[in-house]
């Protein structure tokens, strides 16, 4: 035994404590909800100096994939950590590592997998990788969530296995919920238990060059897979001797199924992770009773515990198998489907098996629950058939009396009038915009209601506002996940009055891009009225364009007639505020914590580049050469409303637009609600955020604060916010000028582009 | 290895509490500590957790804290239904949400209030139990902390089986590394919050009705919701009442200072302003007039106040003022 510590933890912080004290090389990741507590836990070991792990914020989660493909394929220890729609995005990439041989370890913290988007827990996203060849561990507490990372480590670096693996934990339950648990108390004991890692190939030794991933057909692929499938086999054989290994170090002792009252169970439940705690106490209940029940739940499903499975469920005469995910179609869940066909490989098997989804979305799994489902496997046993072999439980029909009401009058096209005019002047190519006045467009009705729930300061609807104020007439909006999108409409209610669309974080351009095409089809083939005008607006913001890049240059490329708007605050504010690629350089964020080890949001300044500078998206989109690029801010308000006017105009006769706000969050840049405007307006003052446009290639500046005799230090701006006060400190002061340099580049660069038009 | 017992246990061994809060007050920070108090300090065993959303500020959030004894595993990953001690750490809340669902006689209630006991029985319309009143926002405000220390304060008297030793260590663990200057602070708020508490006791006397938890459920089911998820009462939203995001001050609009510019209007991330056309007396033009906000929606951000240029919308103390005599209905 090794001498253990007890510490009051929740999954996420577990795992992250595993990674920490195995010290692994690198973690390459992508945040979402609600496996994001693992980098955010290790950025904070990483701020107090307690292990020296690479953290890579990737543009999306394939990108991590990738990151730690190639982290793994030169020979390192790899983390990562995903769920639902993330997991889904990389799924692709998974195959290529366990088909390449490059052990990693997964963390999935499971979620239901959209649409429409939910962000509790259900094994919608696990069940996926079933077929991946990835070891899936199966983590029911924060215990095992941290003992699975350790044992899991070695497993897939095991010489004969060389496999990359997953530890799957529910979402919230597991890795929101703290409890008590123990630890190795010295890392060194970790060390000695993981030992050294020793890799039979690697990308990133010269001297014995290699070639990692071939072009493989037949007749050779098969052999490839064959060798995988025996690597599976050799992790069922390994397992259990590696979960004895770690038992006699810790005393925790593990088996590759969970069973709790089985020795004389005729009754029983299947259920993986949380679900199978819950069920103990209905157990307790029923026993209590007189009734012989019990509950199995796997700590392993790939490889496949099959005899184990066979064993346990030897002389159980009725079986619930309990999923949380359908397998559409099959009218079953994969375990239930894994299972039977397991029992069916045993003769002498005469268990009566019948299938029960519950708890999608995250819906709770009470006690009375797993009672229920016992009690229904004891009337399977004792009547000995089963009369409903698939069903639901937990579905309610809704009102059926209720019918839907009005919240809005009959919209026209006129409905939404700004009475702003828009003009071209061909010569000097130049768009004029006129009528703009606040005053006058408080008239203009709101497409978004009011009692939607962001938080108190807001900016993303000032924002929003402007925005639907230099619209006219008919307006389709497309919102990618964040902020915007899931505080306005959370099921039943939604505060849009024009029609909107939802899609994920990454592919809201090119799905309004198949929208307006399809209206232009329509129109064409007289399918509808050809004078019917409609404008479509993709929302952005909270990260968006960061995993969103290629998508958003895709559809810029085929220059489709619309509007992409982002709110650019800064950071992943949805999930909690993680670092995105347009967070001021050094700022702090929860996967970039300031500390003693750690400076702020700065991954790659080694060589000395100015990549970690904040993204300057509209040098990007302005590559494309579409017809309209702006910058808006809701400090200057009637600026603002002339550019999405022109928006309009361009998106209407000319082509794609993106426009560009700088967007206030004061939950996350940690400043008073009131101040955000004339914060905002530091933003524009000191040239961090210019305002400009770029029309048909040409660039103006719309309002310069150096002739305003306004213009100020970056510094002004930064002490507003508490994310980067920080860097007005003594200490900081050669960071410091080091970002205002590259402000003033970019400010001189822009006023260069300003006064000639050929740049 | 467990200091003390638990006083009492519902049928699963749990002592249990639930916190509900608005994002903002600290209530998640305040249940880890009690949990730490119990579960790292006394060597009790069990289990915290929040429910959860995104991460939003003025929105409805409960903890949970579960002690069971040491030995004892915890098996129950549910909400707290019929909570031993309930902390209601905002008092709007109760407009808003059933919050005292579960809650039995049986139940401590500890709430954030400057009513007196009776008062706040009546206010929650609780079939009986012990009810707690501290007025922790103005002990906050004095001791220039955040109202979460006041509140484990009053929790910890009324636990009693909890070391007061014990709290105070977990509150040095939690708050004293990143706030370690107002760490003594918030130690005085936590020993005003456990001194100053007022406590009455009331029977179930059939006065309110106990009003058992049930699951949230809206009129769509699977038998007649749109399919794919499509809500059809667009703008639905304008139902909902967002008054519990204020924490005491809101903007008062004097229309007779207002020049009706608008730019109230394209600050409020809330839509809170109606503005109307009619003739101006002096141009006979007709033009858009400010007619004051709706405060169902205003969350009390004062961006208004920030950006009017001639003090038509001053900061006020909500407390002073009747909203629904100054609101203007959308």
């Amino acid at each position: 035994m090794r001498e253990q510590e007890t510490v009051f933890k929740n999954g996420n912080e577990m795992a992250a404590l595993a990674a920490t004290q195995m010290n692994l090389h690198l973690m390459g990741y992508f945040p979402i909800t609600p496996s994001t507590g693992i980098p955010e836990e290790l950025s904070a070991h990483k701020a107090e100096g307690h292990h020296e792990i690479v953290l890579i914020p990737a543009d999306g989660e394939h990108g991590a994939a990738g990151i730690c493909f190639g982290a793994s394929a030169a020979g390192g220890r790899v983390i990562n950590a995903t769920s639902a729609n993330g997991l889904l995005y990389a799924l692709e990439q998974l195959p290529v590592q366990s088909g390449t041989r490059t052990p990693m370890v997964l963390n999935v913290v499971t979620r239901t997998v959209s649409g429409p988007l939910d962000i509790k827990g259900d094994h919608s996203d696990i069940m996926y990788t079933l077929n991946t060849g990835w070891i899936i561990l199966m983590a029911k507490d924060p215990q095992r969530v941290y003992d699975f990372n350790l044992i899991g480590t070695k497993l897939a670096e095991e010489k004969d296995i060389m496999l990359p693996l997953i530890i799957a934990s529910d979402g919230f339950f597991t890795s929101h919920q703290k409890r008590r648990n123990q630890i190795f108390k010295d890392k060194k004991d970790v060390k000695e238990f993981i030992g050294e890692y020793k890799t039979l190939y690697s990308a990133i030794d010269p001297e014995n060059p290699i070639t990692i991933g071939p072009y493989m057909n037949e007749p050779d692929l098969i052999n490839n897979k064959y060798q995988l499938s025996r690597a599976m086999d050799k992790a069922y054989e390994v397992l259990p001797k590696l979960f004895q290994e770690y038992g006699e170090l810790t005393g925790r002792y593990y088996n590759l199924i969970e069973t709790y009252r089985m020795e004389d169970a005729e009754a029983c439940l299947f259920v993986l992770n949380t679900s199978f705690d819950t069920s103990m106490e209905a157990v307790d209940i029923l026993r209590d009773q007189g009734k012989k029940v019990g509950i199995v739940a796997a700590n392993v499903i790939r490889p496949w515990p099959k005899k184990e499975i066979q064993e346990v469920f030897k002389n159980v005469k009725g079986l619930c198998i309990a999923d949380r995910q359908e397998s559409y179609g099959a009218r079953a869940g994969n375990m239930s489907l894994e299972i039977r066909a397991t029992l069916k490989d045993d003769i002498n098997n005469k268990t009566l098996v019948f299938n029960r989804i519950y708890g999608l979305g995250g819906k709770e799994f009470y006690v009375e629950d797993a009672i229920g489902l016992l009690e229904e496997a004891l009337k399977v046993a004792s009547e000995g058939k089963v009369d409903k072999d698939f069903d639901y439980i937990g579905v309610y029909e809704g009102n059926k009396h209720y019918e839907a009401k009005k919240y809005v009058e009959k919209v026209s096209s006129n409905f939404f009038e700004n009475n702003l005019v828009v003009e071209k002047d061909e010569e000097k190519n130049e768009l004029i915009v006129k009528g703009v006045n606040t005053r006058s467009l408080t008239a203009v009705p709101k497409r978004i209601a009011p009692g939607h729930q962001a938080c108190p300061g807001c900016g993303i609807f000032p924002n929003l506002n402007l925005l639907s104020k230099g619209l006219k007439g008919y307006v389709v909006f497309l919102f990618h996940t964040g902020c915007g999108m899931v505080v306005t409409t959370g099921y039943p209610y939604t505060s849009f009055r024009s029609t909107y669309i939802h899609n994920l974080f990454q592919n809201g351009s090119a799905t309004l891009s198949g929208v307006v095409e399809m209206f232009y089809e329509k129109q064409r083939r007289g399918e509808i009225d050809k004078k019917l005008e409609i404008t479509f607006v993709m929302v952005s913001g909270d990260g968006g364009m960061d995993i969103g890049m290629g998508p958003a240059i895709g559809t810029a490329l085929r220059n489709h007639n619309m509007i992409i708007f982002e709110y650019d605050n800064g950071g992943y504010m949805n999930t909690g505020y993680q670092m995105s690629y347009t967070t001021p350089h050094l700022a702090e964020s929860k996967t970039s914590i300031v500390g003693p080890s750690f400076e702020g949001k700065s991954t790659f300044q080694k060589h000395g580049g100015r990549s970690t500078y904040h993204k300057d998206t509209v040098a990007i989109m302005a590559g494309t050469h579409i017809p309209y690029i702006a910058t808006v801010a809701e400090s200057h308000p009637v600026d603002f409303v002339k550019k999405v006017a022109k928006a309009q105009y361009a998106a209407q006769k000319e082509g794609l637009v993106y426009l560009k706000a700088l967007s206030a969050c004061p939950l996350n840049w940690k400043n008073p609600p009131e101040e955000q405007r004339s914060i905002i307006g530091t933003a524009v003052d000191s040239c961090y955020f210019p305002l400009y446009e770029i029309y048909h290639g040409i660039t103006k500046l719309t309002y310069d604060p150096e002739k305003a005799l306004k213009k100020m230090p970056v510094w002004k701006y930064f002490e507003r916010m508490g994310v980067t006060k920080h860097l007005l400190r003594k200490e900081n002061e050669d960071a410091l000028r080091n970002i205002q340099k590259e402000v003033d580049r970019r400010w001189n660069r822009l006023k260069a582009m300003d006064a000639h038009p050929l740049l | 290895m467990q200091k003390g017992s638990l006083p009492t246990k519902n049928q699963f061994g749990f002592y249990e509490v639930r916190l509900e809060s608005i994002g903002g007050l600290g209530a998640n920070v305040a249940g880890k500590i009690i949990a730490e108090a119990g579960i790292v300090g006394m060597g009790f065993n069990g289990s915290n957790f929040a429910s959860y959303g995104s991460e939003k500020k003025g929105t409805p959030v409960s903890s949970y804290i579960r002690y069971c004894d040491h030995n004892q595993q915890v098996r129950i990953n549910s909400p707290i239904i019929e909570p031993h001690i309930l902390g209601i750490f905002h008092e709007n809340l109760v407009a808003r949400l059933p919050i005292t669902a579960g809650v039995n006689s049986m139940a401590t209630i500890v709430i954030n209030t400057d009513k007196k006991p009776l008062q706040a029985r009546e206010y929650l319309k609780l079939s009986g139990g012990k009810v707690v009143v501290i007025d922790a926002l103005k002990i906050a405000y004095e001791e220039k902390v955040k109202m979460n220390v006041v509140m484990i304060g009053a929790i910890t008297r009324v636990m009693e089986f909890i070391d007061k030793d014990a709290m105070r260590e977990a509150i040095k663990e939690t708050l004293g590394k990143k706030y370690h200057n107002q760490l003594e602070a918030n130690l005085r708020g936590f020993e005003a919050g456990y001194d100053l508490l007022e406590l009455d006791e009331f029977e179930e006397d059939g006065r309110f009705p106990f009003i058992p938890f049930q699951e949230q459920r809206s009129q769509w089911g699977y038998e007649n919701a749109p399919i794919g998820g499509i809500i059809v009462e667009v703008g639905n939203s304008i139902v909902k009442n967002n008054q519990t995001s204020r924490q005491g001050k809101i903007p008062l609009f004097h229309e007779d200072r207002c020049i009706h510019c608008g730019m109230c209007e394209t600050t409020c991330p809330d839509y809170c302003f109606k503005f109307i056309d009619k003739e101006d007396d002096k141009t006979s033009k007709i033009l858009m007039f400010n007619l004051g906000l709706d405060y169902q929606f205003c969350k009390g951000c004062l961006r208004c106040v920030d950006v009017c240029p001639v003090e038509a919308l001053t900061e006020e103390l909500e407390a002073e003022h009747e909203v629904e005599k100054i609101t203007v209905k959308l």
